[in-house]
């Protein structure tokens, strides 16, 4: 258990208490810059306003994706906004979306964990995983065309990305739905960018191989 | 350095590549063993042709109506949100009347001829339900024209003040036509625009006294609304186009000028 002080406020001094088992999470980790928010007089709800607001479209798809469902989403989202805005203070002003998606993503996991742990993979898992689903996948399927792939409906795209398992697919939401770097997909997601290009390079030929199998 | 890395996943870098997340050393490399190889080539083409699919193909949903109301009430930034009664309506109606006839307008204080955003949230929806009637209308306007000369002494005799109209054809947003939607019990003048496939509603609403205001986004119904107020006159544009297309139009809307 940590106890992390957020930001020592002018009338009240806040303290945020998160259980110790999100080593990556960015509340605790991230450096302390009230100073310099103090100094503009700015209040929690407008640094809110501004920082967390703006990306409530891309937070939703991002809990939709890891999720698999709307409500959950919804539920995720809503949790994800309430830790950003009691940890409002504890973010630079630097890459607002970034901050944001890492805190989605989190919540994301940690709500998996509590309501559904069968649709969760746990990280330990993930080597034989990748290595059964390549396998796999290398044996069944021929490689499509560009043209083939240019064919495919929006129905059948969807269900193979949430087909893909959660470490391939959440890269490949962040990089190709929502156009993050890869260093920023490294930060969001708490891994090198050597694994960040690995997972994005096996889960997009395994949505390639997807595609061909339904169309052919 | 560089042909190791090459020799060892080349099929790995052709992602990096495609993204341009490749240093240029390595980006030259692969280019140069693609013109030779191809299998890789292909492989580029694959990655490159999935990018566009899911840019032109994966459904985008915006978040459900409610959320950000809820998220906002959650940090204490408004009260929880109540379905609009008809008395708000009313006094919505009934401010905007008086505001709008003029005459009266220098009997109000000051501060009562600021709208609180709660009280904008009746023209929001108002605004919003004109929207969703015209595309279930036959046509989406009552006067069909690209032409602004056309559209514009349309709406003279029937509203107090002809509305603003631009011609923004050349920036791909061209006119379609007008209508009058009712916000509460006044006629306001709805401008409709087109930009490839989408519609866009334009609802101009008097707002006398209001200071400037840029533009600001909000999703209702699964439709982008974004509402920004010049030299008293509150726009509502409406659209079920991409966030970043209805800030494209807004911006051009304003910067236009009306006399070219």
């Amino acid at each position: 258990m940590t106890i992390v002080s957020i930001h020592a406020d002018r009338a009240t001094a806040r303290k945020v208490v998160w259980s110790g088992d999100r080593p990556k999470d960015p509340i605790e980790t991230s450096r302390h810059d009230g100073d310099a928010a103090m100094a503009t007089g700015e209040d929690d709800k407008a640094r809110f306003a501004r920082i967390v607001l703006p990306h409530l479209a891309d937070a939703y798809s991002l809990a939709r994706w890891i999720t698999g469902n709307r409500t959950d989403a919804d539920d995720v989202v809503q949790d994800a906004c309430l830790r950003a805005f009691r940890a409002i203070w504890s973010t630079a002003d630097g890459n607002p979306r970034a901050w944001v998606l890492t805190i989605v993503r989190n919540t994301a996991y940690t709500w998996l964990r509590k309501n559904r742990p069968a649709a969760l993979v746990g990280v330990e898992d993930l080597e034989a995983v990748e290595n059964a689903q390549a396998g796999r996948g290398d044996a069944e399927a021929e490689t499509p065309e560009t043209a083939l792939i240019a064919k495919t409906d929006s129905a059948h795209l969807e269900a193979a990305i949430a087909a893909l398992p959660a470490p391939f697919r959440e890269a490949l939401v962040l990089r190709d739905v929502q156009g993050l770097s890869y260093r920023e997909i490294a930060d969001v997601t708490g891994v090198p960018i050597g694994t960040v290009m690995s997972r994005l390079a096996r889960g997009r030929g395994q949505l390639i191989k997807t595609i061909g199998r339904r169309a052919s | 350095m560089t042909r190791a890395m090459i020799a060892e996943d080349p099929t790995r870098l052709v992602h990096a590549y495609v993204d341009g997340e490749l240093d240029p050393a390595n980006a030259l490399a692969l280019e140069t063993r693609m013109a030779t190889d191809a299998g890789l080539a292909a492989e580029c083409e694959r990655v490159e042709a999935l990018q566009r699919l899911i840019r032109q193909r994966l459904p985008r949903e915006a978040p459900p109506a409610g959320l950000r109301a809820r998220i906002e009430a959650s940090v204490g930034m408004r009260r929880p949100r109540v379905q609009p009664t008809w008395r708000a309506l009313a006094a919505s109606i009934a401010l905007t009347a008086v505001v709008a006839s003029g005459a009266t307008s220098i009997v109000l204080a000051p501060t009562s001829l600021v709208l609180a955003p709660e009280r904008t949230e009746p023209v929001r929806e108002a605004v919003v339900a004109g929207h969703i009637r015209s595309l279930m209308a036959p046509q989406p306007f009552d006067v069909a024209s690209s032409d602004k000369h056309t559209v514009k002494p349309w709406f003279n005799g029937k509203i107090p003040e002809a509305p603003r109209v631009v011609d923004l054809a050349r920036d791909d947003f061209p006119l379609a036509g007008g209508r009058l939607d009712v916000v509460g019990q006044t006629p306001a003048p709805t401008l409709v625009y087109r930009h490839r496939k989408h519609l866009i509603s334009l609802t101009e609403v008097p707002a006398p006294g209001q200071p400037n205001a840029a533009p600001v986004l909000r999703t209702v119904d699964g439709y982008n609304v974004l509402d920004w107020t010049d030299d008293g006159v509150a726009y509502w544009a409406i659209s079920d186009m991409a966030a970043a297309d209805l800030d494209k139009f807004a911006r051009l809307f304003r910067a236009a000028s009306p006399d070219q």
